[in-house]
């Protein structure tokens, strides 16, 4: 699509993030860990040498991706309750993720259910690591065409789910995780402010990030067969030229779009994919190492959570103060890819563990705005 | 000569081929001769792609990141780039 601006300066209403809050499971997996689950051939120095990446996040078994989402977002209220000026009530709910807690329905229904939001529209969005981007376009689409006030947008994957342990290209990229926004109406001259997007998809590329079987296409059959392969697949090498392409042309069409030098771009918050790619966007796009916030050694690629989890981790911020201009910009499965422009918003991160699961989570008595002293105020990647 | 470093060519894809595996690989000037490979020259497969992204965005020539490999030799990478430039010409220059 052709970039799109928000709210003429001055004149017009966009959303405003009012709130930000992430959920990390407490399991840490350093990089040994995951090499001797799946018997890989590969070594610490060269994952942390050759993709950027440490250590990871993994959910325990039976905590799904609803789990993560719920507290990411109960994290964002918690956030902007904290912050001056009151809190709109959510009235809308996105989730982005490509492992909803079922194939069928949606996870956000139950995800809004649990925050005590029954009767809200609530929906998930698929376009994988794009997700977060993708879903604050369409929310601040949907903000400044009347359909909602304050949606709460949510990234959200636990790609541990679907990763082939004994797949090297994969099983040590990937983290689990979930970061959210709760956004409100407002204008293009206020902290957190979304001024400006830009997406795109080119379906050519389908087979480069996917898991085979399990849809329509190739049903997962009764008996289990191991011919139909419901794993995460990434064919790596071709995928890195489709992101630096993409994310670079996007990005410079955002700037494009508000007359933003790259280099007046405070806060730079890529998808957390691979620090090559990142750092061969952000050398291209002219951004300076010191403005690039990412989280990727401590977190890996957490997919559509990976743009909210840096957003929501205060020490990633380095020092990007309120009102400081932010690039958003992802590429993902699809193949899908967009970016966004904003400004960093006032209100101050929080970060979670995840929802306990319950039997049916019928925790339909629960407050849409939790207490904000149950949350510890400084979110922290870092690990003991 | 076959074991001459590509250092001092004239030839605009030389240069800039030097310039790029200097610059952006770290690779020894002395050593980025017609006959070694990019893996001889310490390039991964990333850097492999990352290196024909570079080229191409620099000669705006239809170069295939899918034959990006470590296996390429310095001569078979600049040959690539020159027959790639002469059919954009031939084309009117538009590839």
């Amino acid at each position: 699509m052709s970039p799109v601006t928000f709210g003429a300066p001055g004149t017009g209403t966009t959303a405003v993030v009012a709130g930000t809050g992430g959920c990390l499971p407490a399991r840490v997996l350093a990089n040994d860990d995951v090499i001797a689950a799946g018997a890989l051939n590969t070594t610490d120095e060269w994952l942390r040498t050759r993709t950027g990446i440490a250590r990871r996040r993994r959910t325990t078994p039976g905590t799904g991706t609803g789990a993560l989402a719920t507290a990411a977002a109960r994290a964002a209220l918690r956030s902007a309750a904290a912050a001056p000026g009151s809190t709109p009530r959510p009235d809308l709910v996105l989730l982005a993720t490509t492992t909803p807690d079922h194939p069928c329905p949606a996870s956000a229904p139950e995800v809004a259910h649990r925050l005590g939001l029954n009767g809200v529209p609530a929906f998930d969005l698929a376009a994988v690591c794009s997700g977060f981007v993708y879903g604050l376009t369409v929310a601040t689409a949907l903000v400044r065409g009347g359909v909602c006030s304050a949606p709460l947008v949510i990234g959200a994957d636990a790609f541990s789910s679907i990763l082939d342990p004994a797949d090297r290209e994969t099983a040590p990229i990937f983290g689990d995780g979930a970061g959210a926004v709760l956004l409100r109406r407002g204008g293009p001259d206020e902290p957190g402010a979304v001024l400006a997007a830009d997406l795109g998809a080119d379906g050519a590329g389908r087979d480069l990030i996917t898991v085979p079987g399990g849809g329509s296409r190739a049903p997962w059959p009764a008996d289990h067969d191991a011919r139909c392969d419901h794993r995460f697949r990434m064919r790596g090498r071709e995928v890195y030229a489709h992101a630096v392409r993409r994310m670079t042309a996007s990005s410079r069409a955002v700037l494009d779009q508000l007359g933003w030098p790259a280099d007046s771009v405070r806060a730079f918050v890529a998808h957390q994919a691979n620090q090559r790619i990142l750092d061969a966007v952000a050398d291209r796009l002219g951004i300076p190492p010191e403005r690039r916030l990412g989280n990727l050694s401590e977190l890996g690629n957490t997919a559509a959570a990976s743009i909210p989890l840096v957003l929501a981790d205060g020490s990633a911020r380095n020092g990007t103060e309120p009102g400081a201009r932010t690039l958003l910009t992802a590429f993902g499965g699809g193949l899908t890819w967009g970016s966004t422009a904003l400004t960093w918003p006032v209100s101050e991160p929080r970060i979670t563990p995840p929802e306990p699961e319950t039997d049916n989570s019928r925790r339909s008595n629960a407050s849409w705005l939790p207490k904000h002293s149950s949350t510890p105020p400084i979110p922290s990647t870092s690990t003991s | 000569m076959a074991s001459e470093t590509l250092v001092h060519s004239a030839d605009p894809v030389d240069q800039h081929l030097v310039t790029v595996l200097q610059g952006k690989f770290e690779v020894a000037p002395e050593d980025i001769r017609p006959a070694a490979t990019l893996e001889d020259l310490g390039l991964d497969s990333l850097a492999a792609v990352e290196l024909y992204v570079t080229l191409q965005e620099q000669w705006q020539v239809p170069l295939d990141d899918s034959e990006a490999n470590i296996g390429l030799t310095v001569q078979q990478v600049r040959d690539t780039v020159h027959r790639l430039r002469a059919d954009s010409a031939g084309q009117g220059g538009t590839a």
